[in-house]
């Protein structure tokens, strides 16, 4: 089954990072490349696209965030960020610039996995432009902007609805403050991570069985939220 | 500076208000003696002449106020000692009824006018000269950043300008000129009126003083002696102003420096724990991953890949090991905690054990040994020796570019032993050499390599702790690289 999901990039500087990661993720049936620097893994992704990549912040040659960014000029594939970088400012910074998700070293293949997934199938949801979205006992009906919990409706407020929907678009993901604002205020608004908290509580009442220990809109402290749909 | 009569001698000018009248009846008594002697000569009634000389000549050298004394001692002296005694007012002649009557007038009218001059002159000087400190003061601020300089010229300033004495207060501070102190009476009203609420900048009299408020802080007061005119007043307020306005800036500037020192700090702080984060959770993320595929793949892995993850395990696990105990060692050199033994050891068994520690982690750069048998015997503990030299060659080989070469020697010289291990690396600029061993230093070529700038102080650290030392050189043979020397006294044979 190698190969069989395609190929995916580790860009590490660091040896024993590439070499731990490699076995697991060419058994879950990936084709492992990896490259130990952004000129390296620039170049390789444009002989060969990848499916996923996975990106270590602190590269030798340039910063992780530049490769992002160089990546997104033309290529949508999903990025999962892997760094020892604990600043909260970086994740935002690496989300904000298109990354795909943020996993924090160290991390246990299982988990990785289960992310590299997340990312996957949301590509495949946003591009594939599906009518509905489904995860659980929540349904939203794109088209007639209607929104389901248990097989009841759910009144939402225009917002509401906005912020639902871009959280789903990324389901599994984490969308940060600034994208939630951008989607749902718009470029010209003052609102900030406060007006995204008051309106995600109001959400949380309508969608969560239990809005004070939320299992479907999860908090990302710090950086945003994310719609969870671990199956 | 522009005149506008020629400067009399500088004696009249620095003298007292009673001393300058005093020049005016001096002057009387001369043109009494002038008028005497000339009655002698000619024998002529006629002697109003000298005493008006001696009038304008009063007016025009101490001021009009002297000079109108002058004319009234003058007329005084004319009329009731010279006229009377000597002339009886009954044969006055309506020619010197005349001369009687114009003489005070024309007097009193000369003796203003040349005094007005002349004191016009002097408050042009007074002027010229306060502008000419206001413009040096100024020049003088905007080119210092100390807060203390300014207030401490600024007095300076005021004094020359004003001709008198002036100080300056900011807080506990005092700085004054131009003579003693002011009274304690002065100083708190200077002090009340800094302390006033509000921003607004006043001008306060106080026992024949002037004390301004200053932006920033702080009261500017002066005693001009003598009293300044309006003008001189408002430029001399100008130039307090001026100095305030300095002060304040240089206030600023010493905040903005401190605040960006704290921010340094809070960098290097930043910079260390992003360091050892990234130095601790590397090989962790290692484990956890190599760990972790073994327990959900383990069984469809071949033998191999069972083994190199395991192996990265072990590998991962001593290199953490090994920051930690660098962790700890610098921890005890800094409480003070370093327990050196002081033994005789065999140098090129040690770095023969070291150099092996390092066969697997050199990756594609050689460890050139070229040590012999008779390396020597140092004194010592040999088991720091070994934390001091396995930091260095873990620089070494971390700089090193891979097929780079890292040569190990040692020699003796005057009761030491001197082991050297000489890089291919970046190297760093002769003016970082000397800082290559402080705590977090970390040269400008090492800024891509990961790493925390602890290494080279823990070298210095315990190789002192001993009783040796660590140096640093750049490379006399190539262009880049480093000559790292670790120095052990010799052990006498």
């Amino acid at each position: 089954m190698s190969g069989a999901l395609g190929r995916l990039l580790i860009v590490d500087d660091e040896p024993q990072i590439v070499r731990a990661l490699t076995p697991a993720l060419a058994a879950a049936g990936f084709s492992v490349t990896a490259a130990e620097n952004g000129e390296a893994a620039l170049g390789q992704l444009a002989g060969e696209p990848s499916e996923v990549v996975i990106l270590d912040l602190g590269l030798p040659d340039m910063d992780g965030k530049e490769v992002i960014q160089r990546i997104r000029e033309w290529s949508d594939a999903p990025i999962i960020v892997l760094s020892a970088r604990d600043l909260e400012s970086e994740k935002i910074a690496a989300l904000d610039l298109g990354a795909d998700d943020f996993v924090n070293k160290p991390v246990g293949v299982g988990e990785l996995l289960a992310r590299i997934r997340a990312v996957m199938r949301g590509r495949e949801r946003r591009f594939s432009a599906q009518p509905k979205f489904q995860f659980g006992e929540l349904e939203i009906n794109f088209p007639a902007r209607r929104v389901m919990i248990a097989g009841e409706e759910v009144r939402l407020t225009p917002r509401e609805y906005q912020l639902l929907r871009i959280l789903a678009g990324h389901a599994g993901q984490v969308v940060t403050h600034r994208q939630i604002i951008l989607a749902v205020w718009g470029t010209e608004t003052n609102a900030d991570a406060q007006f995204v908290r008051v309106l995600m509580a109001q959400l949380r009442q309508k969608l969560e069985a239990n809005p004070a220990s939320p299992e479907l809109l999860m908090t990302e402290p710090g950086i945003g939220y994310r719609l969870s749909c671990d199956d | 500076m522009p005149r506008l009569l020629p400067s009399p001698s500088d004696w009249i000018a620095r003298l007292s208000t009673p001393g300058r009248y005093a020049v005016g009846l001096g002057m009387v008594a001369l043109s009494w003696g002038a008028a005497e002697l000339l009655h002698l000569w000619t024998g002529s009634p006629r002697l109003g002449g000298p005493f008006l000389v001696g009038v304008l000549v009063t007016s025009y050298l101490v001021g009009s106020g002297p000079g109108y004394l002058a004319a009234i001692v003058s007329f005084v002296v004319y009329n009731v000692l010279l006229a009377n005694t000597r002339y009886s007012l009954a044969s006055y002649t309506p020619e010197d009824v005349l001369v009687l009557l114009t003489f005070p007038t024309v007097a009193l009218l000369m003796g203003n006018l040349t005094g007005r001059v002349r004191d016009e002159a002097k408050r042009a000087e007074a002027r010229a000269l306060a502008t000419a400190v206001l413009f040096e003061g100024t020049r003088e601020f905007s080119i210092s950043d100390d807060p203390a300089l300014i207030r401490a010229r600024l007095a300076d300033h005021l004094a020359a300008a004003a001709q008198g004495r002036a100080f300056v207060m900011a807080g506990e501070a005092l700085y004054s000129a131009g003579g003693e102190a002011p009274a304690p009476m002065v100083l708190s009203a200077a002090r009340a009126l800094a302390l006033e609420e509000g921003a607004e900048l006043r001008t306060i009299e106080a026992a024949g003083w002037r004390v301004r408020r200053m932006t920033g802080g702080g009261a500017a007061g002066w005693r001009a002696d003598p009293p300044l005119g309006p003008d001189e007043e408002s430029l001399l307020q100008i130039l307090a102003d001026a100095g305030a306005a300095a002060t304040a800036r240089a206030q600023l500037a010493v905040a903005k420096a401190e605040a960006e020192a704290r921010g340094r700090t809070e960098d290097l702080r930043n910079a260390l724990l992003s360091s050892i984060s990234h130095d601790l959770r590397t090989p962790l993320a290692a484990v956890l991953a190599s760990a972790s595929s073994l327990q959900e793949f383990g069984d469809k892995f071949d033998a191999k890949t069972r083994r190199d993850l395991t192996a990265t395990i072990q590998e991962e696990a001593e290199r953490l090991n090994a920051f930690v105990t660098n962790l700890l060692n610098m921890t005890r050199l800094e409480s003070g905690a370093l327990d050196a033994q002081n033994a005789t050891f065999d140098l090129a068994e040690v770095v023969d054990r070291t150099r092996r520690r390092f066969e697997r982690l050199r990756g594609q750069r050689r460890i050139v040994c070229a040590l012999g048998e008779d390396a020597g015997v140092a004194l010592g503990d040999p088991v720091l020796f070994e934390v001091a030299l396995a930091n260095v060659l873990e620089n070494a080989v971390r700089y090193s570019p891979d097929g780079g070469e890292i040569a190990l020697s040692s020699f003796q010289r005057d009761g030491e032993v001197v082991v050297q291990v000489t890089d291919e690396g970046p190297g760093v600029t002769a003016g970082e050499l000397p800082r290559l061993f402080e705590k977090f230093y970390r040269g400008s070529a090492a800024k891509r390599t990961p790493g925390t700038g602890l290494g080279l102080s823990i070298v210095r650290g315990v190789m002192q702790g001993m009783g040796g030392q660590a140096s640093a050189a750049l490379r006399p043979d190539a262009p880049s690289g480093l000559v790292l020397s670790l120095i052990l006294p010799a052990a006498k044979a």
